[in-house]
């Protein structure tokens, strides 16, 4: 529970990190990547 | 010291009056037509569904295309626009203190001049006079009364929109020097991009009745074509508007977060606005009589949506990682397994929002030149297009329903409900990934879209297509499952459940948050912005098809 923690620098820098944002979007890049490359080949494959 | 009771009124009236009844029966009325349009749409939908698999033959009296046409024009024309404005309206009044008299009847206006509309499109295609699909583009004719519907549809939802402005201009007058509340802003970006991206198909329709009429020969089939597309995409980025206002406004407040950005929302918004219409250009990558110099100025219009769709992502990880940490989460996903998983307000709309990663991850993939020649009029766009509009924009609607319905009708969402509601997105998400995802295979495999059962004489590469239709209608028959309960639901805390007081949830700014600035309003500067870049878009081809316009076609009845 939030009200349990103490607040410590460490604990504020928790509350304003953006990492898991960041990682997030890189997932989301890497499916779109994944996904245009697949059609892509296929593509290439039949022309 | 206190403030007078007037300027309490004045700056926040909710918080003084709650919802307004009048507005409240707008919203209702609204949200009622287009529940139970969604019910007749779906079960459409599933009769499509069963009879494209080989599972169900159709009675004489009704064949593929009608149920094709009557599927597509109910839900994406009639469902989406009436549940849009029943919501924005209810969100508008809410956050700038009620609507103006005259604004309402505006509303009621709009209303029955759609009812009409309805009204005149689904008797012909129950009549087998207009089974020209949900696209009715030429050289397919339909019933001049199919299309006069299709007029009094456009003109109820500009009743609606003059409405917003109206009511827009009349609040910033009396708040000289404030921005406008954020749902209004969206309010605002949908209605306006949903009228001028509604002119082209306007005049399409008004070209296609006297020449289905028989006072004129034949038709420019490009031209028509191209002035239905500028509609058509836009009309699905209207509808991906008014879900993300949902995800910015409303999520952050719903999970016990603050909003990330209140400019970086108005400034996806106006990006929106602007550079959406000529969008649309990417349905006829395939046509001919158009320049490769211009097909490649539209693959990168229509890339260029893909912006502010990614800074959407970016601002709701970020609110979703921020409010998991507050609660405790730690490490780098820690925070994800402390959102609210069990509350149907969030659920619902989450789940929306991970299908818009492989949905616009396959739009990218429909806009590129040579890609398209891949999946072009096949199963992939029906199954591209369930997944987008299907989950990203209508279980966005579904999760909405969860608050607003109990808010514009003085009742509650019960613990019970809520678990409904959980029950009815596992369902539909179930049933959309066995649906969609089939789609988006078989299509890859060459299986084509707006066709009817057949076997093209027991080919082998159609047959091995008939496995995922199996999957397909099982798929549709979870998803019509789903829309019963949804309605069940609709109507339930519209009518039936506990008497009291809900929220309509408004998030909040960060207390540090920079003030958002004031040229955000400028809508007039984004107007002729949009303007410019329709012009830069649509002159040039639309010149080139009059100048050397193509034999013109008459109408042909093909069923």
């Amino acid at each position: 529970m939030r009200e349990a923690q103490e607040i410590t620098p460490k604990n504020k820098e928790n509350d304003k990190s953006l990492k898991g944002t960041f990682a997030s979007v890189l997932v989301v890049a890497a499916i779109i990547v994944v996904m245009w490359a697949g059609v892509f080949l296929i593509y290439m494959d039949r022309v | 010291m206190a403030k007078p009771l007037k300027d309490i009124i004045r700056d926040d009236p909710k918080k003084t009056l709650g919802v307004t009844p009048e507005d409240a029966k707008i919203s209702k009325a609204y949200l009622s037509v287009a529940f139970i349009t969604l019910l007749v749409g779906g079960l459409l939908g599933l009769v499509q569904g069963l009879e494209r698999a080989g599972l169900l033959e159709l009675p004489a009296w009704l064949n593929y295309y009608q149920v094709l046409t009557a599927h597509g024009i109910l839900l994406i024309l009639i469902f989406t626009a009436a549940f849009s404005i029943g919501y924005l309206y209810a969100g508008f009044s809410h956050t700038i203190g009620g609507l103006l008299p005259k604004v309402r009847k505006m509303a009621w206006a709009g209303f029955s001049l759609i009812l009409v509309g309805v009204a005149l499109v689904v008797a012909t295609i129950l009549m087998n006079e207009a089974s020209v699909l949900y696209t009715f583009y030429p050289p397919l004719a339909a019933s001049p009364v199919f299309y006069i519907g299709l007029v009094f549809v456009v003109l109820g939802i500009w009743s609606c929109a003059l409405g917003v402005f109206i009511n827009y201009h009349h609040w910033r007058k009396n708040h000289r020097g404030e921005v406008t509340p954020l749902f209004a802003f969206f309010t605002m970006g949908v209605f306006i991009l949903w009228f001028f991206g509604s002119l082209g198909v306007t005049i399409e329709v008004l070209t296609l009745i006297p020449w289905s009429m028989g006072w004129k020969e034949t038709i420019n089939v490009m031209v028509s074509r191209t002035l239905f597309w500028s509609f058509g995409h836009t009309l699905v980025n209207v509808w991906y508007i008014i879900a993300t206002s949902a995800w910015y406004v409303t999520i952050p407040k719903i999970i016990g977060g603050k909003i990330f950005s209140d400019k970086l929302a108005r400034v996806v918004v106006i990006m929106l606005v602007i550079l959406n219409i000529p969008g649309g250009f990417h349905h006829q990558i395939i046509d001919p009589g158009i320049s490769e110099t211009v097909k490649f100025l539209h693959v990168f219009m229509s890339v260029s949506i893909a912006f502010p769709s990614l800074m959407t992502a970016f601002a709701m990880f970020a609110v979703f990682e921020r409010a998991g940490r507050k609660k405790g989460g730690k490490g780098l996903f820690g925070w994800f397994t402390k959102l609210p998983w069990g509350d149907v307000r969030f659920l619902a709309p989450m789940v929306a929002m991970i299908a818009f990663i492989p949905g616009g991850a396959g739009g990218l993939i429909n806009t590129s030149n040579q890609m398209n020649q891949v999946i072009h009029n096949t199963m992939w766009v029906v199954g591209h297009f369930h997944i987008t509009v299907g989950v990203t924009a209508v279980l966005t609607f579904f999760g909405i329903c969860y608050w607003l319905v109990p808010y514009i009708s003085k009742r509650q969402l019960t613990p019970q409900m809520n678990k409904l509601g959980i029950i009815q997105t596992i369902v539909w998400t179930v049933g959309m990934i066995l649906m969609s995802g089939s789609q988006h295979m078989v299509g890859l495999l060459g299986d084509p879209r707006r066709t009817s059962y057949t076997t093209y004489g027991d080919h082998e590469t159609a047959l091995g297509w008939i496995p995922y239709e199996y999957v397909m209608a099982f798929g549709a028959t979870l998803l019509l499952l789903g829309i019963i309960i949804q309605v069940y639901a609709v109507f339930n805390m519209m009518f039936l459940a506990t008497k009291g007081e809900s929220e309509f949830p408004i998030g909040e700014v960060e207390i540090n948050a920079e003030n958002t600035p004031l040229w955000t309003e400028r809508w007039s500067l984004w107007i002729i912005l949009l303007l410019m870049v329709v012009a830069m878009a649509y002159v040039v081809p639309i010149v080139d098809f009059v100048v050397n316009a193509p034999p013109g076609s008459p109408p042909i009845k093909t069923w």
